[in-house]
């Protein structure tokens, strides 16, 4: 395989990477809250539980009325990180 | 969700994001340096390269692809890929007969270390909940059609467990290095949606 071929595959991975984020505020989001649970404010185990409720609550508003105005993945996320911070009292 | 959440849904993310950077700063409680670093990390660093080398590896390494699937959290540590929501990683292997494809219909369980953070597509209402019920459909849409005696195992994540599949190496690729390998195996592959083609010559 030339080398000219052999870096257009890895163009192409490369480019596969992107639709991780889809703003630089879900990056914000992703990087505050795992930098919270690494300092021990909180396990990445509480902040799931609460990210699946979020989830859980959006699909079934989304199941029932076909609609995504309750927004998307790291909206839920976000509620989460805020409802956590809330109950710790981080946030005040 | 709660009353006082409404009263934050006033202002758009992006501006709750930053008020919520802004405070924790000014407590001592975030430092943006560190934010800027766990941001550049997944957004460049750990990605689907690490799984695809993984995967070249067990195709080209027959003592490692045994090692990998009989524990794959070691066997991925060996090339020095470990971290957050890394732990209790399950390579699964497609062959002729068995494709593997994996979803997290809670939420979002992913193995960081070896794919990166999930695409957009990945944790979407769409996939979450049809991957289970008609994953058949689903790798239609992803446009990759599978014969009929092929049996299509779904394997849902969850905080305990997280998987790898190792898709079929494609033919035509016996003369290629395991670097070469690494290159065209995708991180679509590595959740079972898509097969690994080799590259035209």
């Amino acid at each position: 395989m030339s080398d000219a071929a052999l870096n257009e595959l890895i163009e192409a991975a490369r480019l596969d990477r992107d639709h991780v984020f889809s703003a630089p505020w879900e990056a914000r989001a992703f990087a505050i809250a795992l930098q919270l649970s690494q300092a021990g404010h909180f396990t990445w185990d509480e902040f799931r539980d609460r990210l699946i409720a979020e989830v859980r609550a959006s699909d079934r508003i989304r199941a029932r009325d076909g609609t995504s105005d309750h927004g998307e993945y790291y909206d839920h996320f976000l509620h989460a990180l805020e409802r956590l911070l809330d109950e710790k009292g981080l946030a005040h | 969700m709660s009353e006082d959440h409404h009263n934050t849904d006033d202002s758009g993310p992006a501006a709750r994001v930053k008020a919520l950077e802004a405070l924790l700063t000014e407590k001592g409680l975030l430092d943006p340096a560190a934010i800027d670093a766990i941001v550049d990390t997944y957004e460049t660093r750990v990605g689907p390269r690490n799984g695809a080398r993984v995967v070249a590896k067990a195709w080209t390494d027959p003592a490692y692809r045994k090692r990998l699937l009989a524990d794959a959290t070691s066997a991925v540590a060996e090339l020095g890929f470990a971290g957050p929501e890394g732990g209790h990683l399950v390579a699964v292997e497609n062959t002729e007969r068995i494709h593997n494809l994996v979803v997290c219909t809670l939420c979002s369980c992913y193995p960081w270390p070896v794919l990166g953070l999930p695409p957009v597509w990945y944790k979407s209402f769409a996939y979450r909940s049809r991957a289970v019920s008609d994953p058949r459909g689903v790798l239609e849409d992803f446009g990759l059609e599978l014969p009929g005696d092929v049996e299509i195992r779904v394997w849902d994540s969850s905080a305990e467990i997280r998987y790898l599949v190792i898709p079929q190496r494609p033919k035509g690729t016996a003369k290629m290095s395991e670097g070469e390998l690494a290159a065209i195996v995708t991180r679509d592959s590595m959740v079972g949606v898509a097969k690994v083609e080799a590259p035209r010559a």
